[in-house]
């Protein structure tokens, strides 16, 4: 089959300026939404899966308390227990990778004259937490120090908090538990839920919310042990009422729950887009429908009717990759990292390859849709016809 | 054999209980290298029998050969690959392509033919010298006159040769002077060329170019006369 020359179709989309913008507009309008309900759904997916993949955590939390480690009460001996007797747990330099925590979603407030309670996600750890979740990097700053009314906050902590980022710069001040809290160091943990959280020496938190002897769970990093080494070890301990889940099990879960959220997003975006495609099929009609005649002269000197189609889809397609591109680069430049916080923490719009991709094909593919019908029906009249309108 | 035989042609329409006839049943021969005239009342069939040579509509009933290929059974596709291949059309609107400058618009048809880029610049380059306009390659439609347009439209339906040229009024939408240039070339493209020519016309000094002039009535063939007979009633 011959085919119509590019320059055709190229030249085209300067016939009605109107349209061109339309259709730019309308492109781009689709990706960056595509791009911004992707990001919003992989960021969300990446930060509550990747959590821990690269690292072999299993947590040891309450029976009862696998959906929700803030509910989680267990015994502040079991870090200990544990370390003892799971063999071949990570250790370096005479520490073993057992990390008793305290997660707490504690109300904080910018200062004591302030009314408005901000939602915090809290970590109560001690200083293994760092080499238990060596994603944690502090990029500012120290870690807090015990008893020193210290926190230190993650990247995306003031997102969650709801507040600016000078607003929890080091050497400003949050107020719970009646007193002044100081931000002394800044943390990042990209991808992670821990990003968002705030870190507090663990003593000062059990004091904070006066459970001076219990633990929300331990997190122990396996080495040489395996999950069947922690699993046995909470099975034949069935008086410390633990259980033992990966840490990457966990916050899948937790990712399972917030499925049809994302879902949701999905659909909507879907339907507006759909819109959007909707009103570039408008214009597309009005545009092929003026060039019946035109087309009629195509086929009449031998040109097919699927090279003609072909053409008018090049023409449109054309136009959307143009208007996909600008969607991508808006995507990218103003969407891509922006925090996002939700219940449970927080996360940052995540504009990776997949979500790109995915953009790019829906902006292309608005391009298809949007041309084949107008184009079909601009061909459906008979020759003959066709070449008596006007 | 004639180059275009017609037996009991017939094209018929069906507007809910009636049949409009545009075409009832018409015998034609029309030799290779004539030069042929269609005149009649507005209505009477001509554009639609122009249309069933030049293979861009089907007939209902009916012959219709075209050197020998019998257009009825050809597919869609196959049709418009032998009109690529064997039709020059000339419409009375011109109808290039107004994104496309002259030398691009007579290009056009070239593409559905295995040349050359350097081959097509050669014919496209001869087919606008022969139309006078090859000065104005690079103009686009808007930039030139009428006249000059369907030179332009001319020299896309001579590029490729083909074995027939048809016009349904070329000269419909042009001035008297301009009319009378379009249908000169058309005269030297049948006496240089040996072209086989059908137009239809209204006009009947236009007419007087052919060498034969055919009148259509209520789609039949009513009278028939050779330009002499017809210049002596
Ligand atoms: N697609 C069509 N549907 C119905 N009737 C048609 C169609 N095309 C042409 N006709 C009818 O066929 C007759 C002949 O048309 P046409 O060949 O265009 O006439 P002419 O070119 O001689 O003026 C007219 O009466 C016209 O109304
Ligand atoms: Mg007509």
């Amino acid at each position: 089959m011959r085919q119509i020359p590019f320059h055709y179709a190229v030249r085209n989309l300067g016939r009605s300026p109107v349209r061109l913008a339309t259709s730019l507009i309308g492109a781009s309008l689709v990706v960056v939404l595509v791009l911004a309900s992707g990001g919003f759904v992989r960021g969300m997916q990446v930060t509550l899966s990747e959590n821990a993949r690269l690292h072999e955590n299993v947590m040891i939390i309450g029976i009862g308390s696998e959906e929700g480690v803030e509910r989680s009460q267990i015994d502040a001996s079991v870090a200990g227990i544990a370390a003892a007797s799971v063999p071949r747990l990570t250790q370096r330099a005479g520490v073993i990778y057992a990390s008793p925590e305290i997660h707490a979603a504690l109300p904080v407030r910018e200062s004591s004259e302030s009314q408005a309670d901000l939602p915090a996600v809290m970590r109560g750890v001690r200083e293994v937490a760092l080499l238990v979740h060596p994603e944690v990097e502090i990029v500012e700053g120290r870690a807090p120090r015990a008893g020193a009314d210290e926190v230190m906050v993650g990247a995306l902590a003031a997102t969650r908090l709801g507040v600016s980022q000078e607003r929890l710069a080091i050497g400003r001040t949050l107020w719970f538990d009646d007193r002044e809290w100081t931000v002394v160091g800044r943390f990042r943990a990209p991808r992670t839920v821990m990003d968002a959280e705030v870190w507090i020496p663990l003593t000062d938190l059990q004091i904070a919310t006066n459970r001076e002897s219990s633990l929300s769970c331990v997190v122990v990093t396996l080495g040489g042990a395996k999950f069947s080494d922690v699993d046995l070890f909470v099975k034949s301990r069935l008086d410390l009422e633990v259980t033992a889940i990966r840490e990457h099990d966990y916050y899948a879960s937790i990712g399972e729950f917030y499925g049809p959220i994302r879902v949701m997003i999905l659909v909507t975006a879907a339907l507006i887009a759909s819109g959007g495609v909707l009103g570039g099929l408008n214009t597309m009609y009005a545009a092929f429908a003026a060039r019946v005649r035109e087309v009629g002269m195509l086929q009449a000197i031998g040109f097919t009717r699927v090279a003609i189609v072909a053409s008018l889809v090049e023409e449109s397609v054309l136009a959307s990759a143009c208007g996909a591109i600008i969607g991508a680069l808006i995507g990218v430049v103003l969407l891509d990292g922006v925090a996002v916080g939700f219940s449970m923490g927080a996360f940052a719009l995540t504009i990776d390859a997949p979500v790109m991709l995915a953009g790019i094909v829906v902006g292309l593919g608005v391009g298809v849709v949007g041309a084949i019908p107008p184009a079909v029906r601009c061909l459906r009249l008979p020759i003959p016809e066709a070449l008596k309108s006007f | 054999m004639a180059l275009i035989e017609c037996r009991g042609l017939t094209r018929e329409y069906k507007k809910g209980d009636n049949i409009i006839r545009p075409l009832d049943g018409l015998d034609l021969d029309v030799e290779r290298g004539e030069f042929v005239a269609l005149m009649g009342p507005s209505g009477s069939g001509k554009t639609t029998l122009l249309n069933l040579v030049a293979g861009i509509d089907s007939p209902t009933r009916g012959e219709l050969t075209v050197d020998g290929v019998a257009l009825g059974s050809l597919s869609r596709n196959k049709l418009a690959a032998w009109r690529a291949q064997h039709v020059g059309y000339v419409f009375q609107l011109y109808n290039l392509v107004p994104v496309l400058t002259a030398y691009e618009n007579v290009e056009l048809p070239l593409l559905l033919h295995a040349l050359s880029r350097r081959e097509r610049h050669g014919r496209v380059m001869t087919a606008l010298q022969r139309v006078g306009i090859a000065d104005r390659h690079d103009h686009y439609p808007r930039q030139l006159s009428g006249g000059q347009e369907q030179r332009v439209a001319i020299a896309r339906a001579v590029v490729t040769d083909p074995t027939i040229l048809v016009g349904d009024e070329p000269t419909g939408d042009l001035d008297a002077s301009a009319a009378e240039a379009v249908m000169a070339l058309l005269g030297e493209l049948h006496d240089d060329l040996g072209k086989t020519i059908i137009m239809v016309t209204h006009d009947p000094k236009t007419a007087a170019c052919a060498e034969r002039t055919l009148h259509l009535e209520k789609g039949r063939l009513v009278r028939e006369a050779g330009a002499m007979e017809g210049a002596a009633v």
